[in-house]
């Protein structure tokens, strides 16, 4: 491996490693006061199909975490920016708290399908209207592609099968934007000025936040709270760059190893 | 029409697309189609109507088609339905249906209790999110999923136009639950077969017509059959430059077809 340069942006995920439900991981907010004093440029990552923007700040700043709205980004500004990039207007098959992160979006006349987990949304008719716009030519953009999740009373469909119906019956392929996709984790550095080699993430999903970002060209530090198990450090090639008990530890190694390296 | 037409002894005919275009209001006949199925009648040719369709049973469905001006009856019709109910039976399985309202009386016979297989057909509106969730969790809370589908159609056409088909949702149920579902309609090779021992008749001597290229052009070809693929119906354009299948030959609807394979016979 090339030598690294010098650490210049630090990706934070959100639930399970600085917060695991509604309370934060124990010293959490003094790591990130302590990293902030660094110069480096921090950014919020995660994947979320429900919650906006706002409703994670407002959740993290009660919490205790000083952290600015500018510095998330989530699926969903991926998928926002890359309808920006198109110039394309969404249908959006996304739930009713999620929307607040597309204003501004046109949706007349839409010539582009975005589809998040909204069960409300995923009747005959909708899925019909989605189709034909694909089959048209708009592109099929997806949140991400999870099979099913758990609820209450019991397992639950979630967005990736209704993804592959539209993709099997149109014959093409949706753009996935959410970790672990390489995209999503570039689209995070935009603006920052910052080149993959040399930024580090900060997760406790194995595949999809430490395993995303390394094959983006980052490093990854997994850490072992939130939905972390036993050996999950083993289930990706080549392994984690680090592992850590918490987001404190790693905030320490990034202080202490990280910063002084020179080409 | 190559000279390969005049070893035809049987013609099979895909229906929706072929016949007419389907369509909540019962549908429209596409021109020249129900005098073309006269014409065949009058030849020496035999006949057999293929169909993917399972949003009504049988009975029903030929009804509607004899409206709309079409010679056709149920002994006629190879269907996926019956053929699934002969695969339950067979392997002692109890399916949750999720089929259209209209085609569930195909299915009176069997014992539905207790489910251990999920049947999918073409349930149009109810195809909605709580009904799919509701196979969902008989699949992924058995040992064995079995996932029985009545066809494997991306999309069909109707008056108001393209539909997804069962395809589509076959699919989803497929990635979601991490299994492979087994078709009992069109393309499944049994499917041709059993239209073919109806007919008497072997692969070679047989035309298949239709307007799906995958799953009527490449299902009847997989046989040993020619194929037809008419541009009425769900033909697009793109369909030409399909990477896998090929038709024997294109022709522009149903009448064109049988004029042209008439007249070879008769050269």
């Amino acid at each position: 491996m090339a030598a690294r340069r010098a650490l210049k942006a630090v990706l934070v995920d959100l639930s399970g490693t600085l917060h695991v439900e509604d309370s934060a991981v124990p010293g959490a907010q003094e790591a990130l006061k302590r990293l902030r004093g660094a110069p480096v440029t921090v950014r919020f990552v995660t994947n979320t199909t429900k919650e906006c923007k706002r409703d994670l700040l407002e959740r993290l700043t009660k919490l205790g975490f000083d952290i600015a709205e500018n510095e998330i980004f989530t699926s969903l500004t991926a998928a926002r920016n890359l309808l920006e990039q198109k110039q394309v207007r969404p249908l959006l098959l996304v739930d009713d708290k999620a929307l607040p992160d597309f204003t501004g979006i046109a949706t007349h006349d839409p010539n582009a399908v975005v589809v998040g987990l909204a069960p409300e949304h995923f009747n005959y008719e909708m899925m019909n209207k989605a189709f034909r716009l694909i089959l048209d030519g708009a592109p099929l953009i997806a949140i991400h592609k999870a099979r099913y999740f758990k609820k209450k009373n019991g397992l639950a469909l979630g967005p990736g099968p209704f993804v592959t119906g539209l993709e099997y019956a149109t014959g093409t392929e949706a753009t996935v934007v959410g970790k672990p996709e390489k995209t999503f984790f570039l689209e995070a550095l935009r603006g920052t000025d910052c080149a993959p080699e040399e930024a580090v993430m900060i997760g406790d999903d194995c595949r999809d936040d430490v395993g995303g970002a390394q094959n983006a060209g980052m490093r990854g530090i997994l850490v072992r709270t939130g939905k972390y198990r036993p050996a999950d450090e083993d289930k990706i090639n080549p392994a984690p760059y680090l592992t850590c008990e918490n987001f404190p530890e790693a905030v320490e190694h990034i202080l202490e190893h990280l910063l002084g390296e020179r080409e | 029409m190559a000279a390969w037409a005049r070893a035809a002894r049987a013609l099979l005919l895909d229906v929706s697309g072929v016949l007419y275009d389907s369509g909540g209001d019962g549908g429209v006949p596409i021109a020249g189609s129900a005098e073309a199925v006269r014409k065949i009648k009058a030849s020496s040719l035999k006949l057999r109507f293929c169909t993917n369709e399972t949003q009504a049973t049988r009975e029903k469905f030929v009804k509607k088609l004899q409206g709309l001006g079409f010679d056709i009856s149920v002994d006629e019709v190879t269907a996926p339905a019956p053929a699934a109910c002969r695969v339950l039976k067979e392997r002692n399985l109890r399916p949750h249906l999720l089929v259209h309202n209209d085609v569930v009386p195909e299915f009176a016979e069997i014992d539905k209790a207790n489910p251990n297989c999920v049947v999918i057909g073409d349930a149009a509106d109810n195809f909605s999110y709580a009904n799919l969730n509701e196979a969902f969790r008989v699949l992924i809370g058995l040992e064995n999923p079995v996932l029985i589908s009545l066809g494997r159609g991306r999309y069909y056409k109707e008056t108001d136009g393209l539909k997804l088909d069962v395809g589509a949702y076959m699919k989803a149920l497929e990635y979601a639950c991490d299994i492979q579902a087994e078709v009992v309609g069109k393309p499944a090779k049994m499917f041709f077969e059993s239209a073919l021992a109806e007919l008497g008749v072997q692969p070679q001597q047989a035309i298949m017509i239709g307007d799906d290229i995958v799953n009527d052009v490449g299902g009847a070809q997989q046989c040993g059959m020619r194929a037809l693929q008419v541009r009425t119906g769900k033909y697009r354009p793109g369909d030409e430059n399909h990477p896998r299948v090929k038709p024997d030959a294109y022709v522009n609807n149903l009448a064109e077809a049988v004029d042209l394979i008439l007249q070879q016979l008769h050269e």
